[in-house]
């Protein structure tokens, strides 16, 4: 198995390389600094796991993944604190480790990394993340992983999510129903900052759909469904309507 | 179903905005029509360039003006500049009745032309000060009484604005015609009908409005307004109609985007749709133009009403947001909070001015006892009075600063959630990994570390986050204690079975400092494997926090227990404070000390809030 270590930083490499050692005896390592010398170097060696930093000197790792023409492999970008790259990710769905790696954490991506779960659709999932971070306002798009791989949504056209236990019903404004594998609360962290409120234990809201709020406690959003808003949260809604 | 929602949204819109035309507190002077006025402003400006000598009879001549030219065009805001100089002038002469009238000319400055409360109200109580040290301007000071109410009414304080109002029509007979129209504006803001309606029509039979149509105008579009709300349609559209007749006549700009926006809610009273959208739409224009943000509040509230009358609810939606962000940035709490705080500063400041005279009174009483042992008991009567005074004076002042108190514990909270001494501590046991070869272990601690330090960070934001979030923060924290003092402790947490411990709130990182205790105090010394458990619980509708060692107990390193807090306690106990003065709760910290070498227990319980 070979595995490519893409950072500007070498003493980041080490850090990586050291926390590989136990799997040492079946894998083949090898490394890049620039995007240059990247895109070569994947293209040319074919690896099966890409861990990518986001800041390469001049460029990022977006630029990489722009060019480069062989993605089959699973990719874990590496990052210190960049937010809007952390948000890019967690809207793609797409795995990430935050420097100074801890072991766990590595060790839990590296296992589904080696599984090819990474792997799924990651084409159309690359596709979303570098359309999200393209400068200038394209509309952002999520990916919502459920049981045949994964679906892509623009955000402006999720209505509401509904929590069903451990799973979550996306209702979006053609109509249509995504039932995804994560928890509603996945969804609310996830979306929180696009217009998002949630206004009960099991519902979170698009306040761009809402076309009225009833005193005895529902919003009617624009597909006619009442969705009721909690006692607690009904000021904290109000306002936020407000300021849509 | 969409009548229906019309009518939701109409009764839940309504009671929060009503439209009176708040009238400036100014002692009456005889109408004059707009250019006329104008000519007299000019000419007032002619008197000024020729009068070379700056005596009183400039100051009121400036102050005259400022008013005058004020009310004529309140978007002119090179007004200020003019009445500051006036009060410059005024106070070199030390003219007291100038000064405080220039005073009082600033506030209203700030409150019509810059809609900014704070400052008006600073001037405000600098002119009443004045006023209170020379009972000679006390007859000239009334409407600066009146102006104070006009702000609370501004900022919906409506009982101290009766309040103020009240005093104004008891003392000053110029006044009675404003004093008795705000009174009016303000029951009807409190929906006290009845007596809206009788003091509009009170103020309407005054002799003072017969000579003024602006006030007649207002008054009649106020009292139109009232009419509505009282299921008076017919009565609301004639006095609509009387108003603007007036206002047509006589030119009068001030009152018109006021008297449309009522007109407005006549006509939708009376379900003429085109009519009332013209009228709110025209006065959200003139509004605009103005300025004026209270106006234009007002505005977008009533074609909000307009449009869901009509049916047209993404119109209404939109007007009744951009209603409520105005309404939020001209009265939220803040606001209040800071007219309130002070308010209060200045009643203290009062009462210790008159504290510090009654001082001076006792000093001589006290000589006059010398002579007559009857005085005696008058001294001590007078004694009690001032310990009662004062006594609550400092409450008072307690109270304002009480606020200010919350934003400062907030802060010093952040900073106890991560002791610089644990920051430095952590820094320390890596270097001494590393230097003894250990970099495997330096590096795990390091990454634990940081990601301890990316919560601290994350969760601090926040006034409260879930249990569930600060749990993992605790576990962490307790994780990388363990793993820099190997062998020292083990640890334990128990959650009580059926807690929610997503959908409950906590404010951050509460426990933290005593965990912190109990493993630098607690076990320091403790020969064997020391244990922390923390547990979490309901008990009735509290939440109760534990943190139970069996270390050394907190006290007894130096070996006599201390009567200093730590500076942990003393943060946890002014944070369960506030969140008790905020939430009206019991909230408690209880620490028991179990003995020398047994231990100790924390107990902190939490009013129970969850976020659904």
């Amino acid at each position: 198995m070979t595995i490519a270590i893409i950072d500007d930083e070498q003493h980041c490499i080490d850090h990586l390389v050291h926390l590989l050692q136990p799997h040492m005896d079946h894998v083949e390592i090898v490394s890049f600094s620039t995007v240059d010398q990247a895109i070569k170097g994947v293209d040319s060696l074919r690896p099966d796991i890409v861990f990518l930093d986001v800041q390469l000197h001049d460029n990022t790792g977006f630029d990489f993944l722009s060019s480069v023409s062989y993605r089959d492999f699973s990719l874990i970008f590496t990052t210190a604190y960049e937010k809007y790259a952390i948000e890019a990710f967690k809207f793609s769905a797409i795995a990430y480790l935050l420097k100074p790696v801890d072991r766990d954490d590595f060790e839990f991506a590296f296992q589904k990394a080696m599984d090819k779960t990474e792997q799924a659709q990651l084409h159309e999932r690359i596709n979303v993340l570098l359309s999200n971070v393209s400068k200038g306002n394209s509309p952002k798009r999520i990916s919502v992983p459920h049981k045949e791989g994964y679906v892509f949504l623009l955000v402006d056209h999720v209505v509401r999510c509904q929590a069903d236990v451990n799973y979550t019903h996306i209702y979006t404004s053609d109509g249509k129903k995504y039932t995804a594998s994560k928890t509603l609360k996945h969804f609310e962290q996830l979306l929180a900052g696009h217009q998002f409120f949630r206004t009960h234990n099991s519902h979170l809201i698009n306040l761009g759909f809402v076309t009225s709020y009833h005193k005895n406690g529902y919003a009617v959003l624009s597909d006619g469904a009442k969705i009721e808003v909690s006692t607690r949260r009904r000021d904290a809604f109000i306002k936020a309507c407000a300021e849509v | 179903m969409y009548i229906h929602d019309s009518l939701t949204i109409d009764q839940t819109i309504a009671p929060m905005k009503r439209l009176l035309c708040m009238l400036s507190f100014v002692a009456i002077s005889p109408y004059v029509a707009a250019q006329q006025f104008q000519r007299e402003l000019d000419s007032l400006s002619q008197l000024m360039e020729t009068q070379s000598v700056t005596d009183t009879a400039t100051v009121d001549l400036r102050n005259h003006y400022t008013k005058q030219a004020l009310f004529a065009n309140p978007s002119d805001t090179t007004l200020l500049d003019f009445a500051e100089k006036t009060l410059e002038i005024s106070q070199k002469m030390g003219y007291g009745r100038g000064t405080m009238l220039a005073y009082e000319r600033m506030a209203l400055i700030y409150q019509y032309s810059f809609s900014n409360p704070y400052k008006a109200q600073e001037f405000y109580h600098k002119a009443l000060s004045l006023m209170e040290e020379d009972k000679k301007l006390q007859p000239y000071g009334w409407s600066i009484y009146g102006g104070i109410g006009t702000l609370y009414y501004e900022q919906e304080e409506y009982g101290k604005a009766l309040d103020f109002f009240k005093r104004v029509l008891k003392h000053d007979k110029n006044l009675e015609l404003t004093a008795t129209a705000n009174m009016a504006n303000i029951y009807g803001s409190i929906n006290q009908l009845d007596s809206a309606i009788l003091y509009y029509n009170k103020a309407l039979s005054l002799e003072q409005v017969k000579s003024n149509p602006t006030y007649k105008a207002n008054l009649h579009s106020n009292l139109s307004l009232i009419y509505g709300q009282d299921g008076q349609v017919d009565s609301a559209l004639v006095s609509a109609e009387k108003s603007m007749a007036l206002i047509d006549d006589y030119g009068i700009e001030f009152v018109r985007p006021t008297a449309y926006a009522n007109a407005s809610m006549a006509y939708l009273g009376n379900n003429d749709y085109e009519l009332a959208e013209k009228y709110a739409k025209l006065s959200l224009e003139l509004s605009d133009a103005q300025g004026n943000l209270f106006l234009q509040k007002s505005a977008w509230g009533t074609l909000a009403d307009v449009y869901a009358a009509k049916g047209d609810f993404s119109d209404a939606l939109e007007a009744y947001k951009k209603f409520s962000v105005l309404k939020d940035s001209l009265n939220g709490q803040n606001r209040r909070v800071e007219i309130n705080r002070k308010q209060l500063e200045f009643d203290f400041e009062k009462e210790r001015t008159v504290t510090k005279a009654e001082i001076e009174r006792q000093t001589t009483l006290k000589r006059a006892t010398l002579l007559g042992g009857g005085g005696l008991l008058l001294a001590s009567i007078f004694g009690f009075m001032l310990y009662k005074r004062r006594r609550d004076a400092v409450e008072q002042k307690k109270e304002a600063e009480f606020r200010a108190m919350v934003s400062d514990t907030e802060l010093k909270a952040l900073r106890a959630q991560m002791n610089p001494h644990f920051i430095f501590n952590s820094l320390n046991s890596i270097g001494d990994y590393i230097l003894k070869n250990d970099t495997g272990t330096a590096m795990e601690y390091l990454t634990k570390f940081a990601k301890l330090m990316r919560m601290v960070l994350e969760n601090s934001e926040f006034k409260e986050i879930p249990l569930e979030d600060d749990l993992k923060f605790l576990e962490l924290y307790l994780q990388v204690e363990a793993k820099r003092q190997p062998g020292r402790f083990t640890y334990g947490i128990t959650v009580e079975e059926g807690l929610d411990v997503q959908n409950i709130l906590v404010p951050p990182l509460l426990l933290q400092p005593f965990i912190e205790n109990s493993i630098w105090h607690g076990f320091a010394q403790k020969s064997e494997q020391g244990h922390i458990s923390i547990g979490i619980a309901k008990q009735g509708d509290m939440l109760l926090c534990t943190v139970d060692d069996d270390g050394m107990g907190w006290q007894a390193e130096s070996g006599v227990p201390t009567t200093k807090k730590s500076f942990g306690v003393a943060i946890t106990e002014s944070r369960l404070e506030i969140l008790n003065t905020q939430k009206n709760a019991e909230g408690k910290l209880n620490i028991t000390h179990k003995g020398r070498d047994k231990g100790t227990r924390v107990e902190v319980s939490l009013p129970l809030e969850t976020i659904f």
